[in-house]
């Protein structure tokens, strides 16, 4: 099948084409050829006529009173006229010297008249059958007269042959070029779309800020190219992200491998003490182990955000989970003398992945201990608000900077890079969270003043009885 | 020769300051930008090790503050940033040379020997001096033809004159230049090694390379 739209067009045009115009053809062809037989019949007719005029038929005996100048067209055995007169029971009464030794062919009984075409002497003749019913006084039936008159047509043939070729030639002649304009007009038609076409083939991986301009558009494609543009705008920031979060995750981890690098570069470059290696090895240890929670923080992240996420979305007791995170990090929180609060009036359950859950309340309120004063203090309350669960963890810790709050749920971002690096944030704790959140049809906000603390709000769905 | 390291990771810093000492430079450190802005502005470095993500001032601010301010001590970009436009825009805005992390010691010290033979006579990492002969990059001093060892301190100090051929170094300058900031400035310590390292290339050769002048301090002529 053709596969191009031009070339399907240009197809399409060309059928049809072809069909009108063969339909003309034939129909210009027959009316000609209906012209030309009438004029010869209606020749022939007045021709028999004549002849019927001369004839005096009384039943057993026929008289002729042919006149030399009625006879001469027909007495030349050249000549291309011929008349032959029978009785209807097929007997030759008289014919022309034309007919010579021959007979005009008799095939039916026909007391009507007809015309038929036939080969006679090698050549192609028109003939009529013209019945000249008897007088009625000596009236047998059969005793009627037929006259046959013939006469060649070779050249109306010729004609007509002439006709049909320069007919069949013409279609040919006009299908081509209309073929062709076919063609330049589908191509024509399909510039804008071929425009559109280079454009998308320009854009790739490093250039995908280019757009299809709208201006050199027609009316029915913009349409389309809009939409390959927003297309297009959807790819282009999804991309940046992603090379942005690359870039990102590639610097988190350069800083960590340069010193596993250099430290053991440098140690093995001479003889060491025991002390001098056993140092090389701990900060080693250090760097490394910051590697690996990076890199678990980032698997993390890439599997909630990929495709094939496995959450098993189950009804549970969400005060057991945020119960569990708080049991998991109260060895963080002690040490630093901070109080953690949990209130829970009642059973809260959600429909929700308990994994992901708790990795969710575990990185809130981990934040919360991190970002802490000493002595400080952590709320936790849940409460039901309008169908949906509401957790809200309160500290009282350094707070976020209003200019920061914006860019907290973004990933590697952290308010305070310094103070981060000391406490062991790599700014993924809020993007995880983000993604867990949403995945479970919740939303997640946070508030901040700086120097009195965060609050970090969750709603999750309530589960359905 | 004096290096002065600009970086916020604390293990990293000390590790390269380490190596770099065991390669016989004397190393400040400075772990913070307003620390490393204040020390390239105010201590003699003859090359500073520069991180671009630093806590309080940035290295870009670093680098243009003390550009401005006219110093033309070469400037070593260390940092994990690696695209093209960073790149660019450090070296355009006074680096001399930029390095990614993770990098190869090897590669740092080959990249510091090439800035710092910049500003001296020497293009590669053998100097000349008449028939002396000085290999930085194995710190082997050969006089016509005949190995000449040198502790870590004098042969630091002859590398520096090599270095400043022809120039004269007073006692203040050479102090400043072959030690770190924690040093005590004892000038008569110069004097020591000055003298140590004459008796060992100049002894036994009729052309002395090493002169002394009197109340401005000494040089290494050819």
């Amino acid at each position: 099948m053709v596969s191009s739209i031009k070339a399907r067009v240009a197809l399409f045009y060309i059928l049809v084409l072809f069909v009108i115009l063969s339909v003309l053809g034939i129909f210009l062809y027959f009316s000609l050829s209906r012209i030309v037989y009438d004029s010869i019949d209606s020749s022939l007719l007045s021709k028999a006529k004549a002849l019927a005029t001369l004839v005096k038929d009384s039943g057993d005996e026929t008289e002729f009173n042919f006149s030399d100048e009625v006879m001469w067209e027909y007495n030349s055995s050249r000549s291309l006229s011929f008349f032959q007169i029978r009785r209807v029971d097929g007997k030759i009464l008289e014919k022309s010297e034309s007919v010579g030794n021959l007979e005009l062919p008799f095939s039916h009984y026909a007391d009507k008249t007809a015309f038929q075409t036939i080969h006679f002497k090698g050549k192609i003749v028109r003939m009529i059958n013209f019945h000249v019913p008897a007088d009625e006084e000596h009236s047998k039936k059969e005793h009627g007269l037929i006259i046959q008159c013939a006469e060649g047509i070779g050249d109306q043939i010729d004609l007509l042959k002439t006709y049909r070729i320069v007919l069949s030639l013409s279609v040919f002649v006009i299908m081509i070029v209309s073929s062709f304009g076919g063609f330049l007009i589908a191509r024509k038609a399909l510039t804008p779309v071929k425009e559109i076409s280079q454009t998308i083939d320009k854009i790739s991986e490093t250039n995908l800020s280019e757009r299809i301009s709208s201006n050199s558009i027609p009316e029915e494609l913009k349409v389309l190219a809009s939409s390959f543009n927003r297309t297009f705008d959807r790819l282009e920031r999804s991309f940046n992200r992603q090379r942005q979060f690359v870039s990102d995750a590639s610097h988190e981890l350069r800083t960590p491998l340069s010193v596993i690098l250099s430290q053991s570069e440098i140690i093995l470059r001479r003889e060491r003490s025991a002390e001098e290696y056993k140092d090389g090895l701990t900060a080693i240890l250090e760097a490394s182990r910051l590697m690996s929670h990076i890199v678990r923080k980032l698997l993390t992240l890439a599997r909630l955000g990929g495709d094939k996420v496995e959450l098993k979305m189950e009804n549970r007791d969400l005060v057991a989970i945020i119960n569990e995170a708080v049991g998991l990090l109260k060895p963080l929180a002690t040490p630093k003398g901070i109080t953690i609060n949990l209130s829970a009036d009642e059973q809260h359950v959600i429909s929700g992945d308990r994994a992901a859950l708790l990795e969710l309340f575990t990185n809130i309120i981990d934040n919360a201990i991190k970002y802490n004063l000493p002595q400080g203090e952590i709320d936790i309350s849940i409460k039901k608000e309008q169908g949906f669960v509401v957790i809200e963890v309160k500290d009282t810790g350094i707070g976020i900077h209003e200019k920061d709050l914006d860019n907290v749920f973004d990933r590697f971002y952290r308010a305070d890079k310094s103070r981060s690096k000391e406490i062991g944030g790599i700014g993924l704790g809020l993007s995880i969270c983000d993604e867990i959140v949403k995945l479970h049809g919740g939303k997640i906000n946070i508030k901040s003043k700086l120097h009195e603390g965060t609050i970090v709000t969750v709603y999750l769905r309530g589960a359905k009885n | 020769m004096r290096i002065l390291i600009v970086e916020d990771e604390k293990s990293l810093a000390d590790i390269i300051k380490k190596g770099l000492e065991e390669e016989d430079y004397a190393v400040d450190v400075a772990y913070n930008g307003e620390d490393g802005l204040f020390m390239a502005e105010n201590e003699p470095s003859d090359l500073i090790i520069l991180d671009i993500m630093l806590p309080i001032v940035d290295g870009m601010t670093i680098l243009k503050r003390i550009r401005k301010a006219g110093v033309k001590t070469p400037v070593l970009m260390l940092t994990a940033k690696d695209t093209l436009t960073d790149k660019v825009s450090g070296l355009d805005s006074g680096a001399d040379d930029y390095l990614t992390k993770p990098f190869e010691f090897e590669e740092l010290l080959a990249r510091m020997r090439a800035l710092l033979r910049r500003n001296s006579e020497a293009k590669t990492s053998m100097i000349e001096i008449g028939d002396l002969v000085i290999n930085m990059a194995t710190h082997e001093v050969k006089r016509r033809g005949k190995d000449i060892s040198l502790s870590a301190k004098e042969y630091v100090l002859l590398e520096f004159m090599a270095m400043n051929k022809n120039k004269v170094l007073s006692r203040t300058a050479l102090t400043e230049h072959l030690y770190d900031y924690n040093f005590d400035l004892d000038s008569n310590v110069i004097d020591v090694f000055v003298h140590r390292v004459r008796s060992k290339i100049d002894r036994g050769f009729e052309k002395k390379l090493i002169h002394t002048l009197r109340g401005s301090g000494y040089m290494l002529k050819d």
